[in-house]
């Protein structure tokens, strides 16, 4: 395939003035006539508010800002690449695969300097290449369609592109693994490892048997993968995972700071480091992890007001003094508008005044925090929500404690760990039956719910047994029976009653959402198939 | 990789780092371990500097339409030259630091001759020499293509010092090996730099001028392993063109 530049739309961003100077005339020599440049990242970014880019050449050092990865990870997070764009990071690093890059956000292709203009178009039809040939599977994943984007890539590997097989595999089997379908990603690695000892096919089988609760074989298996590629940095994010499962902090600790050591600017995995040290009440780790992850995070979509909560309960705890209230208002500083950083605030402020003794102030920041709770509570984090609700315990406002804790409960009804969690915090303040009568209660409505709606389906009552738990999933998110049976009773309707498009998207909708919610394959699959099936044969 | 321990131990011992000047490590234990550190990092910073220094050259050059004076050829070379071997530093001292393995995807072995083509492209452009890249279009190879296209990219640079006016580049399977060859039409190897297996392919990597680039090439050819056996190289004298012969052999 010849690539035309002369249409493509490009955007290079650079700090160096004589870089962006070459670069530009390499791109022009190619017959390209739409360059934006930008010299920073902030400008990038905001060059690709106002423009859509075909192709994004972004060198990764842009001086003292956002670097290239970041300015990638933020573009995605905006929405602001189309699927099609090819993002090409351009880096002196030699293996910047393995040391730059973020898990879930990697750019199309490394180029690493020095380039020369044959080299850069080498890379550029590559990467059209490749992007076309996986548009099919990237449409339905950017829709949520996961079985769609299985189904397109099983029949691109029919296609038996020699140049693609290896990355559909790939594909394939990480797809396998989003629906739980755990049985097909292992075949693939084992048959994939029976032609090449590729580390991404051991990592697949280290992560089916940690998803499988065998902890041991995947911390043996993930050891040996670190061994024999001490780059494969996702590797230690496993291993870390797998002792905090198996109760090892401290070996995961070590794990997460080894991949640290290798590839210093991740701050979600300084974010992970802050949250197990504290668990392990390490406050010194805890502490340098969340300072890390607040100074990385400067410049990050991923950075959180909890870096700050965290960093300031610790030293509070510690040593309570003014100073602290500076955190706090760095806090709103760098999270203007931002109804969760604006919650942290107040929560912290009442506890640091609380401390400091200074009473009137306390009680101010403290209705402070109830009023943004009564805006903004629902959509704030389950860990901050749980913490609102303690405070409002101290100040005697049991009514929002139940309020926040009712809540909690019915939004996470499937999370048992969860659950504990509550009830520890209950039992501690309230004693020890109240979370437990709480729990009872709405796992009692939620029985009584779905089998009212059962009952009336099998009435013959369709649509009232699907208004019943419709309006259930409203009240009760995240439920997996509920949308379960949503979804069974809208396949029946579709067999019985005739399919529309609307039913078809609607019951889509929902097996997306059971996915979503980690309903295995073994439960879903065949739901899916049934779909597609009334799909094919009766809208016409 | 036993040949760079012995480096390691051999840096502390050199008269500029024994002198009292370099005051904030006073322990030659010290000595040894931040040594390699700062040796990578100055050469990571010598390749942003060359990176520049290129664009610079690319830049002026642009100013000459047409005829452009020969010395560009010359500085395009050098600085060729000079950013593969800080490349190759940096690879070896990140493979002895544990900081480094392949990444080994299935690649078209068309696409790695186009890169290293490519790579050499704006070099030939200046001069009289004539690279020809062989190889069938199903010809694949698992191995980590980056590293192995500038591995051979280094080699074929070499070789258009040596060579009379030809270059060939080709690639076949060869049983459970792809060989990457590269031929020229010069004088050949000399005596000390023909080794016929992996075993007794020993380089003076003190004396030998090229010694790195095939250095680098046998230590990335020797980390790609297929069940028992590695990749190797050879060097000969059996070019098809009349002059010196190199193999990459990758399982």
């Amino acid at each position: 395939m010849k690539l035309n530049l002369n249409s493509q739309h490009i955007l290079v961003a650079e700090d160096q003035a004589v870089m962006r100077e070459t670069l530009k005339h390499i791109l022009y020599d190619m017959n390209a006539q739409r360059i934006v440049e930008a010299e920073s990242g902030v400008n990038a970014i905001a060059a690709m508010r106002k423009n859509s880019f075909d192709i994004v050449l972004c060198d990764y050092n842009l001086g003292t800002g956002k670097n290239g990865q970041q300015v990638l990870e933020e573009a995605k997070h905006l929405k602001l690449l189309p699927f099609n764009a090819i993002f090409i990071l351009v880096t002196s690093e030699q293996n910047p695969g393995m040391v730059l890059s973020a898990v879930d956000n990697k750019p199309d292709d490394y180029l690493i300097k020095p380039f020369n203009g044959q080299q850069l178009l080498n890379r550029l039809e590559r990467c059209f290449m490749r992007k076309q040939a996986l548009a099919d599977i990237e449409i339905e994943l950017d829709q949520g369609n996961l079985y769609q984007a299985i189904g397109n890539c099983e029949k691109l590997l029919a296609q038996n592109d020699k140049k693609m097989r290896m990355q559909l595999l790939k594909i394939r089997a990480e797809l396998a693994l989003k629906i739980s379908d755990l049985k097909t990603a292992k075949a693939i690695y084992l048959d994939v490892l029976l032609e090449r000892d590729l580390p991404w096919a051991r990592l697949g089988l280290a992560i089916i048997a940690f998803m499988q609760a065998d902890y041991e074989q995947a911390i043996d298996g993930l050891q040996d993968i670190i061994l024999q590629f001490p780059m494969q940095l996702e590797a230690y994010d496993w291993l870390a995972k797998a002792h905090e499962a198996t109760g090892n902090i401290q070996a995961a600790l070590t794990a997460l700071n080894q991949a640290i050591e290798l590839s210093p600017q991740t701050i979600l995995r300084q974010q992970q480091i802050a949250l197990l040290a504290d668990k392990a009440e390490q406050v010194d780790i805890a502490n340098k992890a969340y300072r890390a992850a607040i100074k990385l995070g400067k410049h990050s979509v991923h950075k959180s007001s909890r870096d700050f909560s965290g960093l300031a309960k610790n030293l509070l705890k510690n040593n309570p003094n003014s100073n602290l209230l500076n955190l706090v208002s760095d806090l709103l500083e760098q999270f203007p508008n931002d109804p969760e950083a604006r919650l942290r605030a107040a929560t912290l402020e009442s506890e640091i005044y609380g401390a400091l003794g200074k009473n009137v102030l306390a009680q101010e920041s403290y209705e402070k925090t109830v009023k943004l709770n009564e805006q903004f509570g629902q959509e704030a984090p389950r860990e901050l929500r749980l913490e609102i609700a303690q405070a409002c315990f101290k100040k005697g406002d049991t009514e929002v404690f139940d309020h926040i804790m009712q809540d909690l409960i019915k939004t996470n009804i499937d999370d048992k760990k969860f659950l504990e969690t509550i009830t520890q915090v209950c039992t501690t303040v309230m004693g020890e039956n109240y979370a437990e009568s709480l729990i009872h209660r709405v796992k009692q409505e939620l029985v009584d719910i779905n089998n009212n709606g059962v009952s009336l389906f099998k009435e013959g009552k369709i649509k009232e047994a699907l208004g019943i738990l419709e309006q259930a999933v409203g009240n009760l998110p995240n439920n997996q029976t509920i949308v379960l049976n949503i979804t069974k009773i809208m396949l029946h309707d579709l067999k019985t009653s005739g399919s529309t498009m609307a039913k078809v998207q609607k019951a889509q909708a929902y097996i997306n959402k059971a996915v979503q919610l980690g309903i295995t394959h073994d439960k879903i699959g065949g739901l899916q198939t049934e779909l597609a099936r009334l799909a094919s044969t009766k809208l016409k | 990789m036993t040949k760079l321990v012995a480096y390691k131990r051999n840096w502390p011992a050199s008269p500029a780092l024994n002198s009292n000047k370099i005051d904030f490590m006073t322990d030659s234990q010290a000595l040894t371990v931040h040594f390699p550190a700062i040796l990578a990092s100055s050469v990571h910073d010598m390749k942003n500097s060359l990176s520049n220094l290129r664009a610079l050259i690319s830049q002026l050059e642009s100013q000459y339409p047409e005829a452009k004076p020969p010395e560009f050829k010359q500085l395009e070379f050098e600085s060729n030259r000079l950013n593969n071997s800080l490349m190759q530093l940096l690879t070896l001292y990140k493979i002895d630091a544990s900081q480094f393995n392949l990444n080994v995807d299935e690649s078209s072995v068309r696409d790695i001759l186009n890169e290293i083509v490519a790579q050499q492209s704006s070099l030939l452009a200046l001069s009289e020499i004539e690279l020809i890249a062989e190889c069938d279009d199903d010809l694949f190879c698992f191995c980590d293509s980056t590293l192995v296209s500038n591995a051979i990219s280094t080699l074929v640079n070499n070789a258009q010092r040596y060579c009379h006016s030809k270059i060939l580049l080709s690639a076949r399977q060869e049983d459970e090996y792809v060989v990457f060859y590269i031929e020229d039409d010069g004088a050949g190897y000399p005596e000390n730099f023909l080794a016929d297996s992996q075993k007794s392919f020993g380089i003076d990597v003190v004396t030998g001028n090229t010694g790195l680039g095939l250095f680098f090439v046998a230590t990335i050819a020797k980390m790609h392993r297929q069940g028992s056996s590695h990749g190797y190289i050879k060097t000969d004298n059996a070019s098809s063109l009349g002059g010196a012969r190199f193999s990459l052999y990758l399982p």
